[in-house]
């Protein structure tokens, strides 16, 4: 009993001191927004790998959502005869929800991990600590550029994403099952409101974008520096990013919709 | 050259004064005092696993030691603020065991990576330097390789390349002869010698490769068990040595030197019950 005790506090003490040090993290992480103001390069580079390669997943991920969102919608709304809300029902879900929501879970697949690994193996082969003896600070030069690109990447990330639903929603909605297209956009434009609705979509999305990259980068920067704990931290990012985000998007959508 | 610098000359660069470090409860150092001059080689020797690997850490001022103090050029490293430490470091170059090469670049952009990094030098500027240090370790030809298509031994001497590429003030090696077929180790030798010479740079040479460190040094201390066993020029240890220094020097199986890493003893291990 007093053995399990010990546990769960040994547990609890880890999880806030690793807390803390994510936090402490934050700063030279800021600071580091200098250094790529000085060379923009760095900033380009990491954009590419962290945000153009995603856009392939995000492209298709996007369209078939909202393909079955056309279909389950148009079912719904046919039965009251309310098959002109389509087009407002498949756009307010992606840009409200849907997608900040996939996206960054999507990026935290696809792009978090990638970053974990990349900076645990960095960490792993001395990399990192070759960088600090050449006096040049890792954490400005490797992991700020990433943290900030990918706070740029989601937002433009789950803007790709919903456009592309909401095309795949007037593909299946429009095309196959014979909405009227007319009402199909003019319900949506009607019905959502720039501020209400984009900017708040754009808002989770931002930040879905930094607590998904602080996580994957500071996993990455923390874990233990042996194949077993790169693959753990690997693991830790794509579980922790996930209930965040889930967690984060019930808390913005109660104070933002509520 | 001012009054100061005069002086300095004369007292050791690296001085370590009364250091001890802990690794979780086993002290790895305790109470160690070493002086490395200026403009000579310096060796450090040591059974594997005694800490040579960390103390070069700890001069770079990425361990912090628990108690003692490490001063480098007049400067106690772990008292500097940190844009303080990183101005000291560009000024040491270091050798990791490992050769800790970025593995996202080719080998020219490695060893041009610091050039980059804290010079304001024009790239025809830096080619030149790049492949006049990549010719110093036999490697020019292989510039456009990535680090995973390089051999150990290659990787080391690329690395080495890149640690003297912002031609500091002193180099500290991490076994640069593992790893070395017999040719490129004689050059290496003869590199730490000549950039030694010739540059007046501070070496701080870590190996196990007996022959070839006592050949090149002008100061060896033997490290163990935390403290310095032995220290004096390679002609002193080889000669007047004590028991432990002739034992490690001459590798022999038998004598006070261990040979395995703290345990119980064999029979009580192997007759414990399985847990
Ligand atoms: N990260 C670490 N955590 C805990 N203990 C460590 C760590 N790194 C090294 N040690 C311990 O510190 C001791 C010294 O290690 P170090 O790497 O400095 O040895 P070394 O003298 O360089 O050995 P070698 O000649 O084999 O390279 C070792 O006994 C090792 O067990
Ligand atoms: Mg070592």
């Amino acid at each position: 009993m007093t053995h399990l005790l010990a546990q769960l506090g040994a547990w609890g003490l880890n999880g806030m001191a690793r807390l803390g040090r994510a936090h402490l993290l934050l700063l030279p992480l800021l600071r580091g927004l200098l250094s790529i103001l000085r060379r923009p390069r760095l900033l380009l580079d990491q954009l590419y790998s962290v945000g153009v390669l995603t856009i392939l997943i995000i492209t298709v991920a996007g369209l078939f959502v909202g393909m079955v969102l056309g279909l389950q919608g148009y079912y719904i709304l046919s039965r009251f005869g309310g098959e002109t809300a389509l087009g407002l029902m498949v756009a307010a879900s992606l840009v409200r929800e849907l997608g900040p929501v996939l996206t960054a879970l999507l990026f935290a697949g696809r792009a978090g991990s990638a970053l974990t690994a990349e900076i645990g193996l960095m960490k792993a082969t001395e990399q990192l600590s070759g960088l600090e003896m050449m006096a040049v600070n890792p954490q400005h030069r490797v992991l700020a550029p990433r943290f900030f690109a990918g706070i740029i990447s989601v937002p433009l990330l789950a803007a790709l994403f919903s456009m592309l639903g909401v095309a795949g929603g007037w593909m299946v909605g429009g095309g196959l099952l014979g909405v009227d297209q007319g009402a199909f956009w003019n319900g949506m434009q009607e019905g959502i409101d720039f501020s209400d609705d984009v900017i708040n979509g754009v808002i989770k999305s931002v930040v879905f974008g930094f607590v998904c990259t602080w996580i994957a980068i500071f996993q990455g920067y923390d874990c233990v520096p042996t194949s077993e704990g790169v693959s753990r931290a690997t693991t830790r990012t794509v579980v922790h990013s996930s209930l965040a985000v889930l967690g984060l998007d019930f808390v913005l959508t109660a104070m933002m919709f509520g | 050259m001012t009054q100061q610098e005069n002086n300095a000359d004369e007292s050791p660069l690296v001085r370590i004064r009364g250091l001890r470090f802990r690794r979780g409860s086993r002290w790895i150092f305790d109470g160690l005092d070493i002086d490395i001059p200026r403009g000579r080689v310096t060796a450090i020797m040591g059974p594997s696993g005694t800490g040579k690997t960390t103390l070069l850490k700890l001069i770079g001022g990425q361990l912090r030691p628990d108690a003692g103090s490490i001063e480098v050029d007049g400067q106690n490293v772990h008292a500097l603020s940190t844009p303080e430490l990183y101005r000291l470091r560009m000024r040491m170059g270091m050798l990791f065991q490992s050769g800790a090469l970025l593995t996202d670049m080719s080998v020219y952009d490695n060893v041009a990576f610091p050039l980059r990094e804290h010079t304001r030098l024009t790239e025809s500027m830096i080619r030149k330097l790049v492949l006049l240090k990549l010719e110093a370790v036999g490697l020019r030809g292989a510039r456009g390789l990535m680090p995973s298509e390089l051999s150990g031994g290659m990787a080391r001497r690329v690395a080495l390349a890149r640690a003297i590429a912002l031609d500091p003030m002193m180099i500290m090696y991490d076994e640069p002869f593992t790893g070395q077929d017999p040719i490129s180790m004689g050059v290496l030798v003869q590199l730490i010698r000549r950039l030694n010479d010739a540059s007046r740079i501070t070496s701080v040479l870590v190996s196990h490769d007996v022959a070839e460190t006592l050949a090149i040094s002008d100061l060896v201390y033997v490290i163990s068990d935390g403290r310095v066993v032995e220290s004096g020029t390679p002609e002193h240890l080889q000669h007047s040595g004590g028991e432990w220094t002739r034992q490690f020097i001459q590798g022999l199986p038998d004598g006070p030197v261990p040979f395995h890493f703290p345990a119980p003893g064999l029979r009580e291990d192997l007759l414990e019950a399985a847990p």
